[in-house]
């Protein structure tokens, strides 16, 4: 039985969706009933599958008679076919997963989505949820990343003004070994780049002229990042989510995660039920699934390794107690989040982003 | 017939209209300035995201250009729960950014001087929407920029809500209190009119002088009406009695006369027959003598009981004299007669002719229709009574009609043509005295008819 359902998960994840160009995001997957099907739940997701996969398996074992059809997105895609479906009002999946939350507050705002509350959704803080339509159901620090072979111990950077201070002491060491996102393809990394600038607009100016001058390498996305890291072309990653950070390092002992001590954003990766979902009670229940204890514990232990109560995971340098001490800033999901998605807002902070690293960014954008 | 409500219900449920009718209108105008409050409450978080809108717009390279301030979201966000919609338009009023389609049909330039706020509805849900202006003047770049600014409702409805329910709670507070003020007050205002109902009910039945309890002023109209009738009524049967006194003064002197002549007629010259019809004819009169004799009586009795001041009396002595005076000469031989008295004398406050008719009716009455061979007198005091207590071993009267024969004409034995005002006088003279005609149901003893009156007390005069 247990072969069998692998076999066709096996042959199930293997369309590309024609819409994403994107290699690594943006495969589809089906997960088969455990049992008779009487319902499908359509999941759209900005989380790859592999991350999720834990979770539907385990909300699946609860739930044995639903099938979920996964779709694997890039943030930027997902809203945009999430925003046009509202606006045709057509079926868009059942629910929607993305870690761009502004986005998903934008649709919320625009009216695309359904409320939903239940017992589980009472225990979520203030910031993880929004007009009980938009719910964070995850806790990833934005976190940076190195490789131990090639970034010595005295080089660490424990904050945003110590990777600033590296770069401009060693730029031809690291010219072009630092890796993030880049801001035109990646919804998240646009937010979290923006909430930098936010949060210290100084700091955050001087390490853009930073990363600027060591011609930073700009990727899609995380997993395009950390497999530079691993491979060892890349030494330094910035604005990694901590989830895809974790894993990576699992997989190669190599990697080191550091917490900015200064500050350290904390994204909660959002969920919503569209309006337009042909089986919102499903959608419901999956949702209630991801935000329940049994959902938290499973994403805490197999998909994103960091939890709202819980301790840091084991060898991941950074301040024991995030929330506490202050320094882990989480996402509040909420209007103000809407001034991000401005697209007057959005272009202007491109556009600078893009000039000024343009330099290095040019010849190294795939 | 329809039953008429009381005045309780009456007042109760006008006034509950009325309580009612008063919170409905509170509860209006209670809304009415909640959603004010919350509407100016909100409109200032609008109007201040507005202008940090405005205050970061800035000229750059000739274009205008906004960086939308995140603490504006901020500010709106205090509305936790309400979307957010905007659009900044630049002088050649195109939309530079937000939502194109907002409020598209506004009169831009009405906000240059100040300020305009609207409620509308955008994407089918209410909004409330304000226009703020900037003039921008740059060398290079001049004119007026506009935000265009909407909310939906959602915390101001919550808000006015809570301030409207709150009111109604305070409202429903105060009614409640009026109404049971107003009940308990209905109920202190009504007590007069229970009272004169009592006053009335506890009166004597033969009392007919004015009523005389303290009523308010509203009441006093009725009241004296009552007084009036009651004076009519007592005028009406002061003359009837009179009339029925007179009556039997006049024919007192002919029935004599006409006694007199049957005594003369010459008995042995008629037959059996004549005999017999004679004997009649003086039985009728006897009866029509004794009754005019009690008509007269019950006059005497009337009159004195409203003419003769009271003294003290020997109740002992009376007894004595009435018994002597009803019982005739001429008694049945056979029937065993008593009379017991204590040995001192038993003071009663009274008029001694009233009393002595009052118990030598009630010993003519015994005699007439109810001793069979036995009759006792008994006069007994003690307990601050004074008792005449009258036995025969008659059949007594059955307890159903011991209401009606101290009534006027009525005897136990109707039928029989003795239309008795015994014990109408007796129990005329006992409540005259404060006293009462009692009656004890034919056990142990005969059937006893008590005269009870209070005993003078010692030393209250």
């Amino acid at each position: 039985m247990k072969c069998g359902t692998l076999a066709t998960l096996t042959a199930a994840i293997v369309l590309s969706v024609a819409t994403s160009a994107m290699a690594v995001e943006g495969a589809r997957a089906f997960f088969p009933a455990v049992e008779q099907e009487r319902g499908r739940l359509v999941v759209h997701g900005a989380t790859d599958v592999e991350a999720m996969e834990p979770l539907i398996r385990d909300f699946q074992s609860t739930a044995t008679d639903v099938a979920i059809d996964y779709t694997d997105y890039v943030t930027n895609d997902l809203y945009r076919d999430a925003d046009a479906a509202c606006r045709k009002q057509e079926n868009f999946g059942d629910i929607l997963l993305s870690s761009s939350v502004d986005q998903l507050v934008k649709l919320a705002n625009d009216g695309c989505a359904l409320a939903h509350s239940s017992a589980e959704t009472e225990d979520l803080p203030d910031w993880a949820n929004w007009r009980e339509e938009v719910y964070g159901f995850t806790f990833e620090p934005s976190v940076m990343v190195y490789h131990k072979d090639f970034v010595p111990p005295e080089d660490v950077p424990h904050s945003h003004g110590e990777l600033t201070d590296l770069l401009r002491f060693k730029p031809d060491y690291y010219r072009g070994r630092i890796g993030t996102y880049d801001l035109r393809q990646s919804g998240i990394g646009y937010l979290l780049a923006f909430l930098d600038a936010q949060q210290a607009s100084t700091t955050y100016g001087r390490l853009l002229e930073s990363l600027s001058r060591v011609e930073a390498v700009l990727r899609c996305c995380n997993n395009a990042v950390l497999s530079e890291i691993d491979s060892g072309n890349v030494f330094i990653g910035y604005n990694i989510l901590g989830s895809y950070a974790y894993a990576a390092a699992l997989r190669n002992p190599k990697l080191r995660i550091v917490l900015p001590r200064d500050y350290t954003l904390i994204l909660s990766r959002g969920v919503l039920i569209p309006k337009g979902a042909t089986r919102p009670d499903l959608a419901g229940r999956f949702l209630d699934y991801l935000l329940s204890d049994r959902g938290q514990e499973v994403a805490r232990r197999k998909a994103f390794f960091f939890s709202r109560t819980g301790p840091l995971p084991d060898n991941v340098d950074g301040p024991p107690k995030l929330i506490e001490s202050g320094i882990g800033r989480p996402i509040r999901i909420g209007p103000a989040l809407l001034a991000a998605q401005d697209q007057l807002q959005r272009s202007t902070f491109i556009d600078d982003w893009t000039r000024l690293l343009r330099g290095s960014a040019g010849g190294k954008t795939p | 017939m329809r039953r008429e409500p009381s005045l309780f219900s009456r007042l109760v449920v006008r006034v509950a209209l009325v309580l009612c009718g008063g919170a409905t209108l509170l509860a209006v105008a209670a809304w009415y300035y909640a959603r004010a409050a919350a509407d100016d409450a909100y409109d200032r978080l609008l109007l201040g995201a507005a202008i940090q809108i405005t205050a970061n717009m800035t000229v750059d390279h000739g274009n205008l250009a906004v960086a939308l301030p995140t603490s504006a979201f901020e500010l709106l966000g205090l509305a936790a729960r309400d979307r957010i919609f905007y659009r900044v338009i630049g002088p050649d009023l195109k939309t530079l950014t937000g939502y194109e389609d907002l409020q598209t049909d506004l009169d831009l330039t009405s906000a240059r001087s100040a300020p305009v706020f609207l409620s509308a509805r955008y994407r089918d849900v209410p909004v409330r929407v304000v226009v703020a202006a900037r003039a921008l003047s740059d060398p290079s770049f001049s004119g007026w920029s506009y935000v265009v600014l909407a909310q939906t409702t959602e915390a101001r409805r919550a808000l006015a809500g809570e301030l409207t329910s709150r009111a109604m709670i305070l409202v429903g507070i105060m009614s409640v209190l009026a109404l049971a003020g107003t009940v308990l007050a209905i109920r202190y205002s009504l007590l007069p009119v229970s009272a004169l109902g009592a006053a009335l009910r506890a009166r004597d039945p033969q009392d007919l002088t004015p009523v005389d309890v303290d009523v308010p002023r509203e009441l006093r109209p009725f009241m004296a009406s009552i007084n009036h009738f009651m004076g009519r009524l007592d005028e009406r049967v002061t003359l009837l009695q009179r009339f029925i006194a007179d009556a039997a003064h006049q024919i007192r002197t002919p029935l004599t006369a006409l006694s007199a002549q049957v005594d003369m007629l010459e008995e042995d010259e008629m037959d059996e027959v004549g005999k017999r019809h004679l004997g009649r004819v003086r039985k009728r009169v006897g009866q029509l003598a004794r009754l005019t004799n009690q008509l007269l009586s019950h006059a005497m009795v009337i009159h004195r009981s409203d003419s003769v001041r009271f003294k003290p009396v020997d109740l002992s002595d009376i007894a004595r004299k009435a018994f002597r005076a009803a019982v005739p000469i001429t008694v049945d031989p056979d029937i065993v007669i008593s009379f017991e008295a204590p040995p001192g004398p038993i003071v009663v406050l009274g008029d001694a002719v009233s009393l002595r008719e009052a118990i030598a009716n009630i010993i003519d009455n015994s005699l007439r229709h109810g001793t069979v061979s036995h009759l006792a007198v008994r006069v007994v005091g003690g307990d601050g009574r004074a008792r005449v207590e009258v036995e025969d071993d008659g059949p007594g009267i059955p307890r159903s009609e011991w209401e009606s024969v101290t009534a006027r004409f009525v005897t136990s034995k109707t039928g029989e043509g003795s239309m008795g005002l015994g014990f109408a006088i007796a129990a005329e003279v006992a409540s005259a005295h404060r006293g009462a005609i009692g009656f004890q149901e034919k056990g142990e003893h005969g059937f006893t008819v008590i005269f009870d009156l209070p005993a003078q007390v010692e030393g209250a005069r």
